[in-house]
């Protein structure tokens, strides 16, 4: 009778340090065993986001989009489909008008970059911002630097982590080496550290391999695939549907502001993925017919060098003649001189030795301004900075290389303002860019049309010369085309065109013929019919083609 | 258009707003140092004005600040940082008094024109002169604008201490100017004068000139984008000279106006910084001809009523200092604030440039 309460108790003590034992293994192993934990399936999601800008542009309408933890995911679609803005709203940089965000399930309001940052997101500009004259470790640790009795930047444990980050996920670059050095491959890498070191857990790139040789999307690639294994989530934007299929696992396609869908990749290919960014379907190619034969030179160079800013050799007897009729492609990896090239022949450097000739007209002495009334016409590498002035409107922009003409000026200097607006509301509709008048400033047009305002003004009358460079860089396949059209439709009024593209399936489709530029020479020049990929890649590096 | 009507309504409760603020922060000073703040500002207020009289020489001291602000406004346009207005005036002011005290037997029809003429272009070619460097070698305007200035007051100093110093004056002045150069008075009992319209006149043609003519045009797009405007062949080192021609030329005209109108001798160091208000004003004014003509006539009531409120109250014409420091303070947080929005615009991410709009101000400080 005494015992027997004993034992039962005794049995109950036991079955509860049992229960106990139990829970505690239970919680070690889901604290410590990750695949024990049940993972947050989706790492960042939102619903019905919603912004229009000012002017009434509805940039993103109700978006629902969401992304798996450890998955790299495309974020596909045209100029102005509202890629950028949905990845603004992300990292805190542009407020939504409504919808909710939710982070591994949790609703967030993302008020600043640094709240972005907070939670795990990082962002990998187009544009990078780094500073120059810092080393690597620097660049990476900037803002975020660690310290040591909480007043002095450690700079040997700064740059032991950046080391260690790099090597564990194969960013190889140099931490002491100052930035304004490296090639801009390395300094991509060095944007995707400084996310890394930051303890992002979601990356966003936006279009990040528009700047790469292939190469070095190559190992970009690698590095994003390492990241993804290590359980990082990856948003990739892009234009370049052979990379969503070669990298992603699945793709959310965006046009005009709202979300066409998510796809699986595997369950897709690169023509279905097109046809739902532009909503039709696009022949994967612009054909071209041949060009007539002619024989007007339009513009020729002669023996033509030139040193770049810093007093090197950039270009070395350069001979290249442009006939009326006919587009001569330009290849090569950038740097190699295609720069200089341009102005050269713009005007914006004067060549050391060698003349160029447009026409019959030698254009050495000429200025930039003459050189544009006589016919030559530029679409620049760089169009937001050198082909427009994005502070300023439509009107302002198209006017810039005639407006002292007597069509828009009369007598004192006045402009016909009036006249010019007219002007500009043709071109306007003769391109139909995408606007509600000409007094928008052109910062708040997409890529494309913003393309398509310096093709207006450049065609506006017809040509000479036109040279075109990289004019399809940044945009998406629609305007791409467009492009190419104009192009093709400038040649067969009789221009010489002169297309200098890294796009090598542009140079293919577009040009009558093709030079290879490789350190500041011509080292190849190939026909229509004989030029390949390969030939061309071979010239390019600087090996001559067997 | 109600986007910019919304935008143009913002601006001016912003310079409302900075305005308002300085009066309180002037308010506080006055309150912490035991002076009746209100009746202070009533004081000022009248003497700015409060009577017919006191307008005229609210007018009277707006004058040379419309004009150097206007020709701050146009160098700002084109990008340049011109802060050298201050010697274009003194130049100019000498210049306009050499020209008015030497042919004192020509008749005024032709030596008021001619010593504008000569205060403009002799302000406009000490314009012109970091202009070229600019232009030609890249010389940076802010540093050889600023020590222009100096070199102005103490040349002009120098000249009326020892070549055209008047027998008999203990100050450091030119003789005075023919009695037919000099510019009409318009109402009694005040020195307002004729050059009050044209203080005006360029308001009226720095506005047309920046809205309606090809230089404006090409004063704004090199103002906005100088590397597109150098690919689409605007000349912009002749753009620059140009400008820094023009912006001397209307602060030596604010310079002879003063002698013409006012001093009717050139008075060494007689400015004590018109030609720096200008910058204030042109600030405040948000570049825009008429925001900184409204902001030089109150800057003007400032200056006017100031000197009278020290006479009737226990407070120092240096709260007008105060206010203006305070104004230039407001004024440059706004600057710094709208310049790192548009830098983060510019720079932002994306091919979607429209994304980067809307970046909140608040956001930029942190």
């Amino acid at each position: 009778m005494h015992q027997a309460p004993t034992r039962h108790h005794d049995v109950h003590l036991w079955a509860d340090r049992c229960v106990g034992l139990l829970a505690c293994a239970i919680l070690y192993g889901y604290l410590t065993v990750p695949d024990f934990r049940p993972q947050p399936m989706t790492h960042l999601r939102t619903e019905n986001l919603t912004k229009t800008f000012p002017g009434g542009v509805i940039a993103n309408n109700r978006v629902d989009f969401a992304v798996e933890t450890g998955e790299i995911h495309a974020l596909v679609g045209e100029n102005g489909a509202g890629k950028s803005t949905l990845m603004n709203m992300l990292y805190g940089l542009v407020k939504p008008d409504s919808g909710h965000i939710f982070y591994n399930e949790a609703p967030v309001t993302i008020s600043t970059p640094q709240k972005a940052i907070s939670m795990g997101i990082g962002m990998v500009h187009q544009h990078f911002q780094l500073v120059p004259s810092l080393t690597v470790a620097e660049n990476v640790a900037l803002g975020y630097e660690k310290k040591r009795g909480g007043l002095f930047v450690d700079r040997q444990n700064t740059a032991a982590v950046v080391r260690q980050l790099s090597q564990e996920y194969g960013l190889q670059v140099d931490p002491s080496e100052r930035l304004g050095g490296l090639s801009v491959g390395e300094q991509q890498r060095v944007e995707i550290l400084k996310v890394l070191y930051r303890e992002a857990q979601l990356l966003i790139l936006d279009e990040p391999s528009a700047v790469l040789t292939p190469q070095e999307v190559e190992d970009l690639f690698e590095v994003l695939r390492r990241l993804a294994a290590s359980g990082r989530t990856v948003i990739f934007i892009t234009h370049k549907l052979n990379e969503v299929m070669a990298l992603c696992q699945r793709a959310t396609v965006l046009r005009g502001g709202e979300v066409v869908g998510t796809v699986d990749v595997a369950d897709t290919n690169t023509e279905q993925l097109a046809e739902m960014m532009v909503g039709r379907s696009i022949e994967r190619v612009t054909t071209t017919a041949d060009a007539k034969p002619q024989t007007e030179a339009k513009l020729i160079l002669r023996e033509v060098s030139a040193t770049d800013d810093q007093q090197l050799p950039a270009l070395v007897d350069i001979n290249l003649t442009l006939y009326s009729g006919e587009i001569v492609g330009v290849a090569g990896v950038e740097g190699n001189g295609q720069s200089e090239l341009i102005q050269v022949i713009a005007g914006l450097r004067q060549p050391t030795s060698g003349d160029v000739v447009m026409g019959l007209q030698r254009l050495n002495d000429l200025s930039r301004r003459e050189r544009r009334l006589q016919g030559l016409s530029l679409i620049p590498e760089d169009r937001n900075e050198q082909g427009l002035s994005k502070d300023m409107a439509i009107w302002e922009n198209v006017v810039v290389t005639r407006y002292n003409t007597d069509e828009f000026t009369g007598q004192g200097g006045v402009m016909h303002i009036g006249k010019v607006k007219q002007f500009a509301q043709g071109l306007i509709e003769l391109f139909s860019v995408r606007t509600p008048n000409s007094n928008v400033q052109v910062r708040n047009l997409s890529g494309g049309n913003a393309q398509k305002v310096v093709i207006a003004r450049e065609t506006a009358q017809q040509p000479n010369v036109f040279i075109a460079a990289q004019p399809t860089r940044g945009l998406d396949v629609g305007a791409a085309q467009f492009v190419h059209e104009k192009l093709l439709e400038i040649r067969e009024k009789g221009a010489g065109v002169l297309l200098i593209s890294a796009d090598l399936d542009e140079l293919l489709a577009l040009a009558d013929r093709i030079v290879v530029m490789y350190e500041g020479r011509i080292v190849g020049r190939l026909a229509r019919g004989e030029a390949t990929r390969e030939k061309l890649g071979l010239l390019m590096t600087g090996s001559s083609p067997s | 258009m109600r986007q910019e009507l919304i935008e143009q309504l913002g601006n001016i409760a912003k310079i409302i707003l900075t305005l308002a603020a300085a009066l309180l922060l002037g308010a506080v000073i006055m309150w912490a140092t035991g002076q009746d703040a209100l009746n202070a500002y009533q004081v000022l207020w009248d003497s700015a004005v409060g009577n017919q009289r006191n307008i005229a020489n609210t007018l009277l001291a707006a004058t040379p600040i419309i004009m150097t602000g206007m020709a701050t406004l146009i160098a700002f346009r084109a990008g340049i940082f011109n802060i050298g207005v201050e010697g274009s005036l003194y130049v100019g002011a000498f210049a306009a008094a050499y020209v008015g005290f030497t042919f004192v037997t020509a008749p005024g029809w032709i030596l008021i024109p001619a010593c504008l003429l000569a205060g403009g272009l002799v302000g406009g070619l000490w314009g012109f002169i970091p202009g070229v460097l600019k232009a030609r070698l890249r010389v940076d305007e802010v540093v050889t604008t600023l020590l222009l200035n100096y070199v102005a007051i103490l040349l002009t100093s120098y000249l009326v201490t020892g070549p055209f110093l008047v027998p008999g004056m203990a100050n450091a002045m030119s003789a005075e100017i023919a009695e037919q150069a000099q510019l009409p008075r318009l109402i009694e009992r005040s020195q307002l004068n004729a050059g009050f319209f044209i203080a005006l006149a360029s308001v009226v043609w720095v506005g047309f000139t920046i809205r309606r003519l090809t230089l404006g045009y090409e004063i704004r797009t090199v103002g906005s984008n100088p590397v597109f405007a150098r690919w689409s062949g605007i000349p912009v080192g002749r753009v620059i000279m140009q400008v820094m021609f023009i912006s001397g030329f209307i602060g030596g005209i604010a310079g002879a106006v003063q002698v013409m109108g006012v001093n009717y001798r050139f008075i060494g160091g007689f400015s004590r910084g018109l030609g720096f208000d200008g910058i204030t004003v042109a600030l405040l004014g948000r570049n825009t001809p008429i925001g900184t003509m409204l902001a030089a006539l109150f800057f003007g009531g400032l200056r006017n009523g100031g000197s009278t409120m020290e006479m009737f109250t226990q407070v120092p014409r240096d709260l007008v200092d105060i206010l203006q420091a305070v104004i230039i303070l407001f004024v440059a947080i706004d600057l710094t604030l709208t310049w790192t929005r548009l830098r983060r615009r510019s720079s932002g991410p994306g091919s979607d440039a429209k994304a980067q709009v809307e970046a909140q101000p608040a956001e930029a400080t942190s």
